[in-house]
This record gives C-alpha cells, structure tokens and sequence, in this order.
C-alpha cells in the first residue's frame, strides 16, 4: 500500500508540473504581447446568451464593417435565427441587397478590385474572434488615435500601421495619444509626497483620451457598441458555441453518474477477491 | 455471498446498464443528424422563383428544383375543357392514391386554374416523361388527347399529370408545394400550406 | 425460434472458433487481480481509438480534399452540417488524448518493466503503434490546411530535405509539387484514411495477441504463473470478466467526463490542442508569428531545436523514439517494477519524467538562451536514462520481490 501511494506521488508530481508550465507559458504568451504598443489586451467575457447584445453587434457589422469585410462562411439565414430576429425583419433591415436568399453566405459586398483602396484586400472576419482572440478585437478597435503621418490621419496602438481606417470615427470621435500627469508611486506603495504635502507627479504618455464633444456616443456608450460588436464577432467565429456550453453540462453530468455507478458496482464486486 | 448484497448487485448492474444504455441513443445523435441536408444542401434545395406570364398557351417549360426536373405547362380552355373526355382512360383521375397537396381545388391541379405543376419525375422508374400536346394519333394511342408519355417504359399520363391505366407508372405525377402572387411562381414553397 | 439459433450457432461454432476465442481472450482471461490505475491507461487507448475511428468516417464524409475547399470544407462541418462541429471536436479532442493516455500507458511500462522478458514482443509492438500514432497525427494535422497545417508541414517536410544526397529530391516528392499544395493535402488524406489506420489496426491486434500470449503484467513485478490451482488458473488472478470489464468501466466513466470537458468547454485547449493560428487558411507566403508543433510532438520539436545542424538534429529526434524499441535489453535489473528497484533507477526515471516534461514546455514556446541550454541539458538527461540503464540498472540494490501479489 504504501509502495502504491509513491507511484500516485509520482503521477500527482507530475501533474502539478504540467500545471505549473502551463500556467508559466500562459504568461509567457501575456509578456509577448498581441496588443503590442497597448500593453495588456483589455479583458473581454463574452456573453453569447445575450441575444439583444448580438443583435445589437450584427446591425453595427453590417451597417459599418460588412461593406468591407465578408462573412463568407455564415449564411444570412442562420444568423437570424440564431440571434432571433424574425426572416423578414431581418431582410427588411440588415440585407440590403434584395436578390439575397435565407441560404446564401455573407461573401460581402466588395468589388473584386478592392485590394487597390487599402493596399490589402480587407480580410473575411468569420473567423477573426477564433485566430486573433477576443480580447484582441475588443481592444484593437478602440486603440485608434490621431496620428496625421499616416494615410487616413490615424493609427492603433494594438496593430500599428494598420491599413483600415477607424470607420466608427463619428461614433467614437476623435482620440488622440496624451501625454498626463500622474503621481508617482512610492516603493511602499503610496503616493510619493513632497515636504509640503502635495503629490508628486510626472508626465508619462501613450495614453488614448478622446476629444470632448467631437464623437456622438460618450465613452462608455462607445465602448459597450463595440462590446456588442466584439460579441457578435465570437458568435460568428463559431455559432454553435452557446448550444455547445449548454450540452456540455448534461453530457458531462451523464457521465458523472454513469462513473459513481459504474464505481459502486465495481467496489460490489471487488469484494470476491479483495477480502 | 449474502442474499442482500445479491439483490444490491442485480439492482447496481441494471442501473448501470440502464444508464450505459440511455446515453447510446444521444451519442448516436450527431451522427445520425449528420447525414440530414446540411444548410448548403438546403440552400441549393431553396424554393425556385420564376414569372410564368410570358408562357404561351400550351407550352409546356421545366424548371429544376432541387435539380429535379418540374413541368409548368399553361393551358389552353379547349385543353382544359377536354380534360373530361379521357377521364375513362385514367387510373387514378381524382388523385386519391397519392397526398395531392390542391385536391379539388382546380382541374389543373395546381394552386392556378391555368397552369400545371408538377413534378416531371415518372413514378415507374423516375425518367423524365415528355410532352406531346398535339390531338392526334400516336404510335402508342391511336386516340391521343395530348398529354406526356414516357419514352423508357412507355407510361402516359394526361396534360395535368394524371396516370393512365394499364401502363407500368402507378401514381399519378406528383405536385410540389407552391404558391402563386401574380404571375410569380414560387415552387418549393407555400406559406398557406 | 431459440431452436434454430442454438443450431445456427453451434453451426457456426464448429467452423469458427467463437466461444473458445471468447472464452479464452475475454469471458476467462486471466489477469492479475492487484494493479493499479497505471494498468488502466491500455484499455482508454482502445477507447479512444474507436472514437477516432468512427468520428474520423464521419468527417471524411463531408470534408474536401482540394487546396481551394480543404479549409472551407472543416468550416462547412463546423457550421452547415447539422452537429458537424460536435463530431469534429470529437476527433481533435480524442486526437490530443489518444496522445495523454499512451503518454501514460508508455510511462506506466517503465515505471513497471512492462518490457521485462517475455514481454519484449508486447513493447516493440507497442512502441510502433507510437511510431504509427506520430505519422497518423501529423498527416491528420496537415488535413484542415490552416496556417499552422502549412507550416508545421512545412517544418517537417524540411527535415527530410537534411538527409544527405537524396534529401531535396525527397521533399520534393513527398510534396509532389514545389510547396504543401492540394496534391500533398490528398496524398496525406489518402493515408490518414486508409493506410496508417489498417496498420495501427493490425499492430493492436498483434499488440493484443503477443500480450494475452504472455500474461498481463502487475505493478509488484510478480510473476502469477508461478502458482496456479487445480485447473491451471493463476492463483492471484481474477477472471476478465466482469472484474477486468468493471475496472475499466470506472476508468472509462472518468475519461469520459474529461473527455466530454474538455470537448464542450475547451475544445481549443488553450491553442495546445487547435492552435490559433490554424483559423487562417494556409498561405504560403506569410508565416506566423510564432510556430509551435501541437503538444504531444514538442518535446522532440525541442530535441530538433536544440541541437545546431538540421541532420544531427533530425538523427537525435529519430533516435530519441527509436531508443525506445531498445529499452527491453537495456534493462538489467533482476526486478521488473520500480517498487523493487534501486535509488538510482528511482532518481533515473524522476529525473527522465521531469527532463521529457521540461522538453514538452520548451517545445511549445519561443527560444531564448536560456531555453536553448535548458533544452540541451533536458536532451542529454533524456538520452542518459536509456543509455546508462545498462549500468545503473545491474549496479544497484534492489529489494526482494515477494512471491505472490
């Protein structure tokens, strides 16, 4: 018995070390970086059971980004029924182009030519959510700043140099990069203070601050459409998700049982030769 | 071995197995379903939409519908008038063999009192009949009343689609749901159906 | 009715050896009836290759094997076909832990001397249902044709082009084209299919039969024959069924439960087990970021890192599996199972699972120079535990194994 107990030692080594470089490399990958010049990717939870928030996203894609960028392997139908939007509503308001059928793909309404305007043909965001990451695209598109050296008068902090212009300027405004005062931390963790008292502070820059007055949603307005559209954009990079999540607790209940069954009988009849 | 720890294993093994045994039918799920039309298939199986105004009286055009073939034929009043006059010839002549969608409602068949359609699908052996309109004698009725005759085995059926007697065919041809708003026909698709 | 079964059944009987192969290979099979969950990991392998087996039919079915609609086609599975996407998780997640369970099952035959004499056929064989396993996982890998199907690929394919002499023309016609077109996807479809599975199918067979030939092993290192009663019967063992059948059945309940797990909650793994990269088609002209083999290849993904030339490099990882069929008369230890064996082969093998662990890690992350060292340390331990098994092996104290279980 003993003996046995150094082998289970030896197996659970072994996994708190596969654990433990797991969680290492996990870091690892945050200290690389995806959102570059941004530093840490804003956290995003998706929230795929909130049909109004998918809603929401859907009408913001197509409205602003589905002129571009295609859909091409989700087909219309599947997306209103997915998000629960009536066929004809849907048709009425989201396809603008009549000749569209329920069954057809979102292959985009771009002209073949289209690499010429931004120099890259837009990429199919079907799957952007599964090979960027969520996180990515909840804070890449609102990383955009002034910056009058580039084409379209602005660049992103999360991929700079991008070639799309920041298409929900209006919405946001304009965000520039600012340079702030902010205290500086003590070594015991404090503000740092003068003889007097006061703070002392030191200008860091790199931060984004938005114009006041120069976009018609406010911040946190903007920055829950683009929850929205994210959202959407985790749906669309795969639909079956929410129903996956769902199953997955009835099958992993059912095979809960079936183990603590299984295990009762199998203690039955262990008795016959472990007396 | 005890009595009571008998009946605990009898009751251990058939709650086991019968737990084994419900999870089959889920897990056969997926794989069953799989082969169900996928949403290209449907896709490609949607409805078939098409303007039948500019069709001459008496011709007869075919559409694919889910790459089948389907007859559209807009008759003439002398056509339909004489659709009476081969009743004798027919098996079936109010369709009562098979589900037919319209039953009654026009002498065409269809939704439409002018035109027919229906499946151009033989229901021998599934060639595609053809359509012989003219009033004359043929090789294979001498007392032809217009209509389609199936060149593979010989089956004939009248110019809605209706079977006749003693050929090898045994239901009439059937008619696919559809729908007409004007003169816009919608095939595959009926939204008071 | 039960007349005429009973005659068609004893008909079939005497021209076919039903019940004896029954009897003898299931219903009485005699195993030893003290093992451990190590002795589990053989069964779950099985488990899982029959879900590959059959997921794997039912992908073939609506995927396509052409370089415009490979990639399209896994998406066409994960949406259009109804529950697609649960038989393909199916297949990637049964991919990753068709790898964890033989891990474990190999692991356990070395903690316990599985390859002791006169099991040494069972071991090769094993050992070549691994070889088989590797070949089978990276050809399935390429199928998505994603950017990490392409440029893993890639990377492999290359080392071929390390052999001297014939090596580029060798590419070459491994690819039968100028890159990883279409014509290679099909090729490796071809024996993702068909090929490689008859022939893992005939070495578990053979695997099966060369074991029940010889007598399943037990974590004490035991030999049960040695006592057997009236009829022949190891005395300290328990008939296959129901014993064996309900052990595994547990075993079996568990696995699942990870399985369905990570399937339905993580069936990305974290991209260790679909990598991120492979949501992008294939394009042979950017490369990503950051190229990491799937996990179960990376520790000798490392091993080929870590050594500087491309053809030493591709010789140590051959070797690093090859060493394995070898291990049967590397061991010179009068006890079979590490319960029994001396300080050294204990420290030899932590240190071995550690260094295999280490390699694993450092095979799914960038280089520094601090890995690279890491590496060739992890390397060197890894080879040193094979090759000085002869030595430390015969030159310890091992302690008395018992005479029954």
């Amino acid at each position: 018995m003993i003996t046995n107990k150094i082998d289970i030692n030896i197996f659970k080594n072994k996994i708190f070390l596969m654990l433990f470089m797991l969680s290492s490399s996990y870091l690892y990958a945050a200290e690389g970086g995806p959102c570059k010049d941004y530093g840490e990717c804003d956290v995003f939870k998706y929230s795929l059971n909130d049909i109004e928030s998918l809603q929401r996203g859907a009408s913001t894609y197509i409205n602003y980004c589905y002129g571009c960028h295609s859909l091409q392997y989700s087909r219309w139908g599947r997306v209103a029924e997915d998000l629960k939007i009536p066929e004809d509503i849907f048709f009425e308001n989201l396809v603008f182009d009549k000749s569209i059928k329920p069954g057809d793909l979102m292959i985009g309404a771009m002209p073949e030519d289209s690499a010429n305007w931004f120099g890259v043909a837009p990429p199919d965001l079907t799957l952007v959510s599964r090979y960027k990451g969520d996180d990515w695209i909840y804070t890449y598109l609102r990383a955009y700043y002034e910056d009058s050296s580039k084409q379209y008068g602005v660049n992103n902090l999360v991929y700079p140099g991008t070639a799309m212009p920041n298409v929900l300027l209006s919405l946001q405004g304009n965000q520039k990069l600012v340079c702030k005062n902010i205290p500086v931390i003590a070594r015991n963790g404090g503000e740092k203070r003068d003889e007097l008292g006061k703070t002392i502070t030191k200008e860091k820059c790199g931060f984004l601050e938005v114009e006041e007055g120069t976009g018609q949603l406010s911040k946190e307005e903007f920055d829950s459409l683009i929850y929205d559209l994210t959202n959407f954009l985790v749906y669309i990079g795969e639909p079956s998700k929410a129903a996956r999540e769902r199953i997955g607790w009835y099958v992993v209940f059912y095979f809960l049982i079936f183990t603590a069954l299984s295990s009762l009988l199998y203690r039955e009849y262990h008795k016959d030769y472990n007396k | 071995m005890q009595e009571k720890d008998k009946t605990r294993r009898k009751v251990l093994i058939g709650l086991t197995s019968a737990v084994g045994l419900s999870g089959l039918p889920f897990a056969a799920t997926p794989f069953i379903a799989a082969w169900n039309p996928s949403a290209k298939a449907k896709a490609a199986g949607a409805p078939v939409k098409l303007d039948v105004s500019k069709m001459q009286y008496g011709q007869q055009i075919q559409v694919a519908w889910r790459k089948q073939p389907v007859f559209i034929v807009r008759h003439t009043k002398e056509s339909l008038a004489s659709l009476d006059l081969s009743v004798s010839k027919l098996a079936d002549p109010n369709s009562d063999q098979i589900e037919e969608p319209y039953k009654g409602l026009n002498a065409s068949r269809s939704r439409s009192p002018e035109y027919s359609v229906f499946s151009g699908v033989c229901t021998h052996l599934g060639c595609a009949p053809k359509y012989f309109p003219e009033v004359e004698s043929k090789p294979w009725d001498a007392t032809w009343n217009g209509g389609f005759f199936c060149p593979c085995h010989g089956s004939m059926f009248d110019i809605v689609g209706r079977v006749f007697k003693g050929v090898p065919a045994p239901t009439n041809l059937i008619v696919p749901p559809h729908m007409f708003e004007g003169s816009i026909l919608t095939i595959g698709e009926d939204k008071e159906l | 009715m039960a007349e005429i079964a009973t005659k068609l059944f004893s008909w079939l009987n005497k021209r076919l050896p039903i019940v004896n192969t029954f009897e003898r290979h299931l219903s009485k099979h005699p195993v030893p009836s003290k093992v451990n969950f190590w002795y589990l990991f053989g069964a779950l392998a099985a488990v899982t290759l029959i879900i590959q087996i059959v997921t794997g039919i039912w992908l073939i079915m609506p995927y396509s094997n052409t370089e415009e609609q490979a990639f399209s086609s896994i998406e066409y599975i994960m949406r259009d076909v109804d529950y697609g996407w649960v038989i393909r998780y199916m297949h990637t997640t049964g991919a990753s832990l068709f790898f964890a369970v033989v891990y474990l099952h190999m692991f356990r035959g070395l903690l316990y001397g599985s390859y002791q004499k006169p099991k040494e056929l069972v071991w090769i064989f094993g050992c070549t249902i691994y070889l088989a396993m590797m070949a089978e996982g990276f050809l399935g890998y390429v199928l998505p044709y994603g950017q990490m199907s392409y440029w893993g690929a890639q990377v492999i394919i290359s080392l071929f082009g390390a052999i001297p002499y014939i090596g580029e023309s060798l590419e070459l016609w491994v690819r039968g084209d100028y890159y990883i077109s279409g014509i290679t996807v099909s090729r490796f479809f071809a024996l993702h299919v068909v090929a490689l599975p008859l022939v893992l199918i005939a070495l578990v067979f053979l695997h099966l039969v060369a074991l029940h030939e010889v007598g399943a092993g037990n974590p004490e290192g035991v030999d049960i024959e040695k006592y057997l009663d009236d009829d022949g019967v190891p005395l300290d063992s328990v008939p296959f069924f129901p014993y064996k059948v309900l052990n595994a059945l547990v075993a079996i309940g568990v696995f699942m439960t990870v399985f369905s797990i990570i399937m339905f909650f993580f069936p990305e793994g974290g991209g260790y087990f679909i990598e991120m990269a492979n949501f992008q088609e294939a394009n042979p002209l950017v490369t990503p970021d950051h190229i990491a083999p799937v996990w179960y290849y990376a520790p000798f993904y490392t091993m080929l890192r870590a050594i500087p030339d491309p053809l030493g490099g591709l010789i140590v990882m051959a070797s690093a599996v090859a060493i394995f069929f070898i291990v049967p008369w590397l061991d010179r230890s009068k006890v079979a199972s590490i319960r029994y064996k001396g300080i050294y082969s204990k420290i030899a093998i932590t240190l071995f699972g550690v260094s295999f662990l280490t390699l694993g890690y450092l095979g799914t992350v960038g280089v520094t120079e601090i890995r690279k060292t890491m590496s060739v340390i992890c390397t060197v331990i890894y080879f040193a535990y094979f090759l000085l098994m002869p030595i430390y092996s015969k030159y310890e104290t091992t302690k008395e194994v018992p005479e029954r279980l």
